[in-house]
C-alpha cells in the first residue's frame, strides 16, 4: 500500500507521540511507525522516576535544570500520571556528608526546592529507613506512569489528526540526492507492505537510532547501556528514596502505584534486542537498596526487567547539535547534507515534552513556517480526572474484576478492546494495569483471553496466545524467584502445565471429527 | 494426649496414610494447616499421564519404575501402587465412585479446550472423556471467571454458551457459590430450561465441575432429566470442587473411624530424642499442646503446602529440618522457558526404600517418621501428571511400613 504524510515519525516511544502530539497541535499532519507497540522501549522499562532534577543537580546542572523546568510543566498538563510523593536523599555512614553539601548547594543554585532533615525527621516521615543514617535532604522527585503518559500524548495528536501504524518496521530508507525519498515498512504480524513518501522524517527510535541510519548508509556513535530494576510486591516507602551520593548502582527506590521500584544497573550492552537481568545484578540490587531500606533484604519480589539508555557519544563530529548532555537533536542536512532527516535521542522520560518541542521547532524552521509549541500549555487527555485507587475499591465486588491484584474491571478492558487498533496481547496490557500486580497475570491473563474468546475477538489459537505471554512472564519472573514467590510459582505452573495442560509441544487438540 | 501414630499434613497423602493407619487399627492423630492441594488441583487422580497414549497404566508404571530408580513410584514397587489405589477407590462407593477406562489414561477437556490424560475420573466426568466421538455443548455462567464456553469449546469444535444469572450484569461467583446453587432443584429447573434453548443437535452438555459438593450425581442426572442430554463435568481451576469432595469423604469415613481430626493447626515444634520422634507441639495461641506418639508420617506437601521453604541460597524442610536434594544455586533452580521441567521440582526429601529420611550419606536420619506426597525428592509430578497417584501411593506405603513392626 502506499502512504503519503507531511512528517513521518519513527519511533513509538515518549519521544516520538510527544512529537506527534507537538506537530498535530501546531497543524502540522503526521504519521508515527513503531515497530511494537507505543512505549516498547525505554520509555515503558524504566523505575518511573518524576525526576524533580535532584538525580542530576550535582553532575549535569544544566540537565537538571531542565528537569526542574519540565516537572513543572508535567504537573500542569499531566496530573493524572503523576503521584507527587517527594523524595529523599539518604546519607548513610559510609557515604560521609561531603556529597550532601555539594547537593544542597547546587540545589540552592538551581533554585531546587531541597531542606535538610536530621536522622530523627527523616525517621519519622519514612519508619522503613536504615535507622543509621546521617541525614536526608528532601526534594520534590515523584512517580510517573510512563504508560498513561505516552499513550495520552498518542490520544491527544489523534484526536488532532494524526496517525499511526503500530507494529511497523521500517525495512528500508531510499535516499535520492539529498533527501529520503520513500520508506518501505512492513506489518510485523501481518506483513501488508507499505510504501510511503514523506516530506520529512524523524528518528524518534532512541536505541535503536544508529541502526535506522544505517538505513540511509548514515552512522551516529552510540553506546547502549542497560539498566536493571526489580519490582517488589509492595510500596516499601512513602515516598522516593535516593542514595545521596554520586550516582552508581542500586542508589534509588521509587514508590509507584502498588509497587516500589528498585534501580538500576548500568552494563554495557552491543545488542538493542536481546537482553536479560543477570544474577549478579539482581544481588547487587539487592545489597546496595537494602542499605537505605532493610526491609528490601525480606521483600517478596514480582519481577526483574531491563531497559536500554541509548547514550549518544558526544563529540564525534564537531557540527553535532548537542544541545545538551541530556539529550541530542540532529539535522542531518548540516551533519551528512539530507535535507529532510532529523534525528532526536537520548534524553529522559521527564523531558520527552521538551524534546518534542526542541524538535518540532526545528522542523518548522526547516518548513520555513513559523508556528509555536503550545503542549505546555495544553492538558493531556484525561488530565480533568485523576484516576484513583479509591474509586477502583468502591467498585469491589460490586462490578467483575479480571484482575484481582491490580482490580482491573472487565468493563475497563472493555472500554480498551472498543478504542480499537489493538493488535496483540501486549497491546492490551500495556493499556490497563492487567497483569502488573503480584501473581503478574498468573490469574488474569487466562480470564482475558476467555473473555476474548466470549468476545469472539480472538483470532487463531489462544493457547499458543497464552504460551507466548506465560514466556514472556517467565523471563522476568525467573531472576526473582525464591521465599513466597516460589509458592505461587508452584501454583501457576500447576494451573497451566498441570489442570489445563498446557505445554510446550503444540497442544493437543483432539478435534470433534 | 499419646496416640500410634501422627499424620502431619492433610493433603491426599496424609489423608491416605491416616486411613491406612486407621485400617490397621492404629490410634491416629491427623493435623493439618489446611485442606492441602487436593482442594487446590485435584480433580481426578493422575497417576502417570506421560506414557504414551494407548499403553496399559500397568505397562506404563513398571517401565517407568525400571527407568526411575529415584522415583517414588519405584520405592513403592508396582503392586503397593496398585493395592494404593484400590484402598482409595474403595472409599468411594457408587454412585460417586471413581473410575477408569480400559486400564489406560482417558483423555479429558480441560478449561483451555486441551485434553488432558488421566487415570481415575469421577463418574460425573466420564461422559467427557469420549467427548471426540460426539457432538457437545459447553456452558459457562456470566460473573464465572475461572471457565469459559467459549476457550473450551472453540479447539474441540463445540459450541460453547454462557448463561446469565444475575439480573445486574457484572457480578462476580466463585465456584463454591455455583455448586451450592447447584444442589438447588429450583436453579437446576432455571438453567435447564435455558440450555434447552441453546440446544441443536448436541448429544451431550458440559459444564465445569461445580455440580454441587454434597451430591453431585443426583444433581448431574436431574439435569440430564431436565435437558433431554448426557451431563458431564469439566475440570476447573482452583478451587476444586471435586477435590473438596474426596476431602470432605475422607474426613467423614475418618472420623467415624476414631481418628482424631486437628483441622486448622500446624506443628510448630518437634521433639526428637537419639534419632526419634517424640512428639510435635501445636501451637494455638495461647496455648501450646504436646502430642506425643511411636511414629509420625510428615505429609506436609512442597512450598504451596509449607513442607519446603525456599530462601535466596538454598531449600529446605520446614518441620524437622531434614536434608533436602539441592537443585544447586538459585539461578539454576529454573530452566530459561517456563515450561522446561525445572531442577527444583525434583527437589526434595531423600528416603531409603521404606520411605525414612536419610542424610546424603544413605544413613536413616529419623527412625520413626515415614516421608510422603510430593514433599519426596526424585519426581516431577507436574509435568508426568502423577500428583495424585504419587500422593496416594506414599501415604499408603509409608503408612504400611511404618505399622508393619
Amino acid at each position: 500500500m502506499n502512504l503519503k504524510t507531511e512528517v513521518l515519525i519513527i519511533g513509538g516511544g515518549a519521544t516520538g507521540a510527544g512529537i506527534a502530539r507537538d506537530l498535530s497541535l501546531r497543524g502540522i499532519p503526521s504519521l508515527l511507525i513503531e515497530k511494537g507497540d507505543f512505549l516498547s522501549g525505554a520509555s515503558g522499562r524504566n523505575h518511573g522516576l518524576f525526576h524533580s532534577g535532584g538525580r542530576y543537580v550535582v553532575s549535569d546542572p544544566e540537565a537538571a535544570r531542565e528537569c526542574i523546568a519540565e516537572n513543572r510543566i508535567l504537573r500542569k498538563i499531566a496530573p493524572h500520571c503523576i503521584e507527587e510523593t517527594d523524595g529523599l536523599f539518604v546519607s548513610l555512614p559510609e557515604d560521609g556528608l561531603d556529597f550532601r553539601n555539594r547537593f544542597i548547594q547546587a540545589c540552592e543554585e538551581a533554585a531546587l526546592p531541597a531542606r535538610l532533615l536530621s536522622r530523627e525527621e527523616a525517621l519519622s516521615l519514612e519508619l522503613g529507613l536504615n535507622p543509621d543514617l546521617l541525614s536526608a535532604v528532601k526534594i520534590p522527585d515523584g512517580a510517573i506512569d510512563p504508560f498513561e503518559l505516552v499513550l495520552a500524548n498518542a490520544k491527544d495528536a489523534e484526536a488532532h489528526g494524526a496517525t499511526s501504524l503500530l507494529h511497523t518496521e521500517v525495512i528500508s530508507l531510499l535516499v535520492d540526492g539529498d533527501r529520503v525519498k520513500t520508506v518501505l515498512a512492513k506489518d510485523l504480524l501481518h506483513g501488508e507492505e507499505y510504501l510511503i513518501e514523506a516530506s520529512y522524517l524523524i528518528n524518534a527510535t532512541g536505541a535503536w537510532a544508529d541502526q535506522l541510519l544505517k538505513l540511509a548508509g548514515l552512522r551516529i556513535a552510540m553506546a547502549l547501556s542497560k539498566g536493571s530494576m526489580l519490582i517488589t510486591n509492595q510500596r516499601l516507602s512513602h515516598r522516593v528514596v535516593n542514595r545521596c551520593r554520586p550516582p552508581s548502582d542500586g542508589d534509588i527506590v521509587v514508590p509507584n502505584h502498588t509497587v516500589s521500584i528498585l534501580g538500576t544497573t548500568s552494563v554495557r550492552l552491543e545488542d538493542a534486542e536481546n537482553f536479560e537481568v543477570t544474577p549478579q545484578e539482581v544481588f547487587l540490587l539487592i545489597k546496595e537498596t537494602s542499605k537505605m531500606l532493610p526491609a528490601i533484604e525480606e521483600t517478596r519480589f514480582i519481577r526483574a526487567y531491563a531497559g536500554i539508555r541509548p547514550l549518544f557519544q558526544s563529540g564525534e563530529k564537531g557540527d553535532d547539535r548537542v544541545i545538551s548532555r541530556g539529550f541530542v537533536l540532529i539535522d542531518h542536512e548540516k551533519r551528512d547534507g539530507i535535507r529532510n532527516l532529523i534525528t532526536i535521542t537520548g534524553g529522559k522520560l521527564v523531558t520527552y515534552r521538551l524534546m518534542a518541542e526542541k524538535t518540532s521547532d526545528l522542523l518548522c524552521r526547516k518548513m520555513g513556517i513559523d508556528v509555536s509549541c503550545t503542549t505546555h500549555l495544553n492538558p493531556l487527555p484525561g488530565a480533568e480526572k485523576p484516576s484513583g485507587l479509591k474509586d477502583r475499591l468502591k467498585t469491589l465486588g460490586k462490578v467483575e474484576t479480571l484482575c484481582d491484584c491490580e482490580l482491573v474491571r472487565r468493563k475497563e478492558v472493555e472500554e480498551v478492546l472498543r478504542e480499537g487498533k489493538l493488535k496483540n496481547l501486549q497491546d492490551i496490557l500495556h493499556r490497563t494495569r492487567l497483569a502488573k500486580g503480584t501473581c503478574q497475570g498468573g490469574f488474569c491473563v487466562y480470564r482475558l483471553l476467555g473473555m476474548l474468546n466470549e468476545l469472539g475477538l480472538t483470532e487463531g489459537n489462544s493457547n499458543k496466545i497464552l504460551k507466548g505471554f506465560l514466556e514472556e512472564r517467565w523471563k522476568g519472573i525467573r531472576p526473582v524467584l525464591w521465599g513466597t514467590s516460589v509458592k505461587e510459582e508452584e501454583l501457576i505452573e500447576t494451573i497451566y502445565k498441570g489442570i489445563l495442560n498446557i505445554t510446550s509441544a503444540e497442544c493437543r487438540m483432539r478435534n470433534a471429527e | 494426649m499419646h496416640y500410634d501414630l501422627i499424620v502431619i499434613g492433610m493433603g491426599l497423602s496424609g489423608l491416605m496414610a491416616a486411613k491406612t493407619a486407621a485400617e490397621a487399627g492404629r490410634k491416629v492423630l491427623i493435623i493439618g494447616k489446611g485442606m492441602g492441594c487436593l482442594t487446590l488441583f485435584s480433580n481426578t487422580i493422575d497417576v502417570l499421564g506421560k506414557i504414551p497414549e494407548t499403553t496399559r497404566l500397568r505397562d506404563g508404571l513398571s517401565q517407568w519404575i525400571q527407568d526411575h530408580p529415584e522415583h517414588p513410584y519405584s520405592r513403592v514397587g508396582l503392586t503397593g501402587i496398585e493395592q494404593a489405589l484400590s484402598s482409595f477407590t474403595s472409599l468411594f462407593k457408587p454412585p460417586y465412585s471413581f473410575q477408569t477406562i480400559g486400564d489406560e489414561n482417558c483423555f479429558l477437556p480441560t478449561g483451555a479446550g486441551t485434553m488432558r490424560p488421566t487415570y481415575l475420573i469421577p463418574d460425573t466426568m466420564v461422559a467427557g472423556a469420549s467427548s471426540k466421538k460426539k457432538k457437545g455443548l459447553i456452558v459457562g455462567f456470566k460473573g464465572f471467571r475461572d471457565f469459559y464456553a467459549g476457550y473450551v469449546a472453540g479447539p474441540l469444535n463445540w459450541r460453547g454458551v454462557t448463561l446469565p444469572i444475575f439480573d445486574t450484569p457484572g457480578q462476580e461467583i466463585s465456584a463454591t457459590a455455583l455448586s451450592r446453587w447447584m444442589e438447588n432443584e429450583s436453579f437446576r429447573e432455571t438453567i435447564g430450561r435455558e440450555i434447552i434453548k441453546y440446544l441443536s443437535g448436541e448429544t451431550c452438555v458440559g459444564f465445569p465441575a461445580i455440580l454441587g459438593v454434597n451430591d453431585p450425581i443426583k444433581v448431574k442426572r436431574d439435569l440430564e432429566e431436565k435437558i433431554g442430554v448426557e451431563v458431564f463435568e469439566i475440570p476447573a481451576l482452583s478451587p476444586s470442587i471435586p477435590g473438596m469432595r474426596i476431602f470432605n469423604r475422607f474426613k467423614e469415613w475418618l472420623i467415624r473411624k476414631g481418628v482424631t481430626f486437628l483441622l486448622g493447626h500446624s506443628v510448630a515444634k518437634v521433639s526428637i530424642k537419639d534419632k526419634r520422634c517424640e512428639g510435635v507441639y501445636v501451637f494455638n495461641p495461647p496455648v501450646s499442646n504436646f502430642y506425643s506418639a511411636d511414629r509420625f508420617i510428615l505429609a506436609t506437601g512442597r512450598f504451596i503446602g509449607g513442607g519446603l521453604m525456599a530462601d535466596r541460597e538454598r531449600i529446605s524442610e520446614s518441620i524437622f529440618n531434614l536434608p533436602v536434594s539441592q537443585p544447586g544455586s538459585q539461578e539454576e533452580w529454573f530452566g530459561k522457558s517456563f515450561f522446561d521441567e525445572h531442577p527444583i521440582h525434583r527437589s526434595g526429601i531423600l528416603t531409603d526404600s521404606s520411605l525414612r529420611p536419610i542424610a546424603e550419606t544413605g544413613e536413616p536420619i529419623l527412625e520413626n517418621v515415614r516421608v510422603a506426597g510430593t514433599i519426596l525428592s526424585g519426581h516431577h509430578s507436574t509435568d508426568e501428571k502423577s500428583r495424585e497417584g504419587i500422593e496416594i501411593a506414599t501415604g499408603y506405603w509409608a503408612t504400611k511400613r511404618a505399622v508393619a513392626k
